[in-house]
């Protein structure tokens, strides 16, 4: 914007020539637009970073209770099974066995393999989130409104929410750098056209911050949050509720094994 | 200018952590209800009291006729006890009685929790069968005098037994068939009825009307599990009077052992291997042997009671507690005779088995639902 200056100096430059009103406009679209995509890349952060710690609390949760969940199911599958065996004639007993495998098989799909380490609790470093703002800043989809820079935009950005998920801050920097020398990067048109391309830009920033408000609630009341919440207040008090709950399904699955092993049910 | 594309971004930010959360999402609900409780007993208020009567169903639901009238008709209205929501309302078409909360009504769900049958209200009545999954009346049918006292389908849900008292005490057998109704047959075929036979006027004859002693009717009444017999509680007027417990035929109800219990009979359940009836008379528990009549007082008090589908496990309530005046509901290892699992609780008028034998339910008048639900049982 022009503003009247107190150097000297620059009172003898010859003035600029006013501003036209679609000049004007466009600055005030152009900080307007600055200001939400500043708020944009925060917003995306704060989400992302949630996302990443429920996906991390998630793989120890699966990784420490849910194996094991699995485990005591597939005993107590094996326990129906013996039950039916045991009384042919007894119609309940069969539908309870078939039940009881259709849950095994359920709950070991939904743990997974065990992994052989537990998986570590997702902490990102300042050097990532700025990392990661910088990204977000320069190759969000929602700042561009070009077709095919989108489509770019968005394969980069997945792969820059994959790598901080991950805690690979090489991979972050290397995918700004791919972009920062893509065709697509150096853009540029009269300020009619541009006032439109970033009135537009103000549009899908104002969309996705929706968004993203949107996914951060859903996140937040999820069950795994829910969870989450539980062990860490627990853990406040020096307790990890998940070795204990880990702990506990020891127990069921060593007694299960006792009842199998005995043929007593 | 290339234009703006109107689509959401939202896909790009997904990653394989949300495709996982949706996996596992069972999983972490269990972990959720396991932080969540501190026994095997889980407690949820499932809808507003008082009732008088409700029935648990094998898959989780609870009916109860609704305490108020509106529009002129009475409602039965289902509950899913896990959500504690109203699943269905259904309108009766019955004159409402005078006060909802204290209208006499019998129900009963088939094993698979399919259809209910149900009859209520002050008068004659006709026992009413609902479908479930078409949320709908299939049909009535039998005519009695007042409510039947005991509604009980046989394990397949091919049949049911029904029990009045009253001025026409009666024990009917019914098969029942629910897909006749699409071809103009009724609903039910009446295939036995017992009034007052022969056997029970033996046992009952010579006694005072005045001092009770007189055959008043049938009460509780449950096929084995192989659906070979029936037990049926025959019910004899007077305030000592004992009532019996009559083993029958299921088909013809010829008449097996005929089994003097002592008191007042609230509640009879047969065993899993169908060897063994438990029955809890004047607040106590006992065990019977079918074969040989031969009965065993349990150590333990009991009201209502309900044997495990698979295994040699009971559950049991009672309302009265040793030096204190609630009550409680247990579980009995019916082997060893050992008790487990105790939980203090009030005003129980149901409980149940879920199909599957992995939890339990017991439902109280104020609409409080309590659920076992152990890891192993």
């Amino acid at each position: 914007m022009a503003t009247k200056s107190a150097d000297p100096k620059a009172s003898r430059v010859p003035a600029s020539p006013p501003l036209k009103p679609e000049e004007m406009e466009l600055l005030r679209k152009r900080e307007e637009q600055v200001s939400l995509e500043s708020e944009l890349t925060e917003r995306e952060l704060r989400t992302t970073n949630l996302r990443a710690e429920l996906g991390a609390f998630e793989r120890r949760y699966l990784h420490l209770v849910g194996t094991r969940y699995a485990e005591l199911d597939e005993y107590k599958a094996q326990l129906a099974e013996k039950l039916a065996a045991e009384q042919p004639d007894n119609e309940r007993a069969q539908r309870a066995a078939r039940e009881a495998r259709a849950r095994a098989s359920d709950t070991k799909s939904g743990a997974g393999e065990k992994a052989e380490h537990e998986p570590r609790a997702f902490k990102a470093s300042p050097e990532m989130k700025r990392l990661y703002r910088d990204v977000a800043k320069r190759i969000h989809p929602d700042l561009t409104s070009d077709r095919e820079d989108r489509a770019t935009r968005q394969q980069l950005m997945a792969r820059a929410n994959e790598a901080y998920e991950q805690g690979n801050e090489t991979g972050l920097a290397k995918i700004l750098t791919e972009y920062e020398s893509s065709p697509e990067a150096f853009r540029g048109e009269g300020p009619g056209a541009e006032l439109v391309r970033v009135i537009r830009r103000i549009s899908q920033v104002r969309g996705r911050l929706a968004e993203i408000e949107a996914e951060s609630q859903a996140l937040l009341r999820s069950d795994l949050y829910q969870l989450r919440l539980r062990v860490d207040e627990a853990s406040q008090d020096g307790r990890d509720v998940l070795k204990e709950m880990a702990a506990k399904t020891d127990q069921q699955i060593a007694e299960a094994k006792r009842r199998l092993a005995e043929g007593a049910p | 200018m290339s234009s703006a594309p109107e689509t959401p971004s939202r896909e790009l930010v997904r990653t394989g952590t949300q495709a996982l959360a949706l996996r596992s999402a069972a999983l972490v609900r269990r972990g959720l209800r396991d932080l969540a409780r501190d026994s095997n007993w889980l407690i949820r208020k499932v809808f507003d009291g008082p009732v008088a009567h409700a029935a648990v169903s094998p898959d989780g639901q609870v009916c109860a006729l609704s305490p108020q009238v509106r529009h002129g008709s009475q409602s039965l209205t289902l509950f899913d006890i896990e959500r504690c929501v109203p699943t269905l309302t259904l309108r009766l078409s019955n004159e409402p009685a005078a006060d909802p909360a204290d209208c006499p009504a019998r129900f009963a769900w088939s094993p698979d929790g399919r259809y209910l049958l149900g009859a209520w209200g002050p008068n004659a009545v006709a026992m009413q069968l609902f479908d479930l999954h078409a949320k709908m009346l299939v049909g009535e049918f039998g005519n009695f005098s007042r409510v039947p006292s005991d509604i009980s389908w046989s394990p397949s849900g091919a049949f049911v037994v029904s029990s009045s008292t009253g001025a026409k005490p009666s024990l009917d057998l019914w098969r029942v068939q629910p897909s006749a109704r699409a071809a103009g047959d009724s609903v039910a075929i009446p295939l036995k009825h017992l009034r007052v036979p022969e056997w029970i006027e033996d046992q009952t004859a010579g006694a005072d009307p005045t001092e009770g002693g007189n055959f008043s009717g049938y009460g509780r009444a449950a096929f084995s599990p192989h659906e070979k017999s029936v037990a049926a509680v025959v019910e004899i007027g007077g305030e000592w009077a004992d009532d019996m417990i009559a083993f029958l035929d299921a088909l013809t109800f010829r008449r097996k052992m005929i089994f003097e219990a002592q008191g007042r009979v609230t509640d009879i359940a047969w065993s899993n291997d169908g060897n063994r009836l438990v029955y809890c008379s004047a607040g106590q528990a006992y065990g019977i042997d079918p074969l040989s009549a031969e009965c065993t007082s349990l150590p333990f008090g009991g009201e209502q009671c309900a044997w495990h589908p698979q295994i040699p496990a009971c559950l049991f309530f009672s309302s009265w507690l040793r030096s204190s005046a609630k009550g409680r509901l247990f579980l009995v290892d019916m082997n060893r005779i050992t008790m487990f699992d105790e939980y203090s609780a009030e005003g129980v008028i149901d409980l149940r088995w879920s199909l599957d034998g992995s939890k339990a339910y017991a439902i109280t008048n104020e609409g409080l639902a309590y659920i076992y639900e152990p890891e192993l049982l």
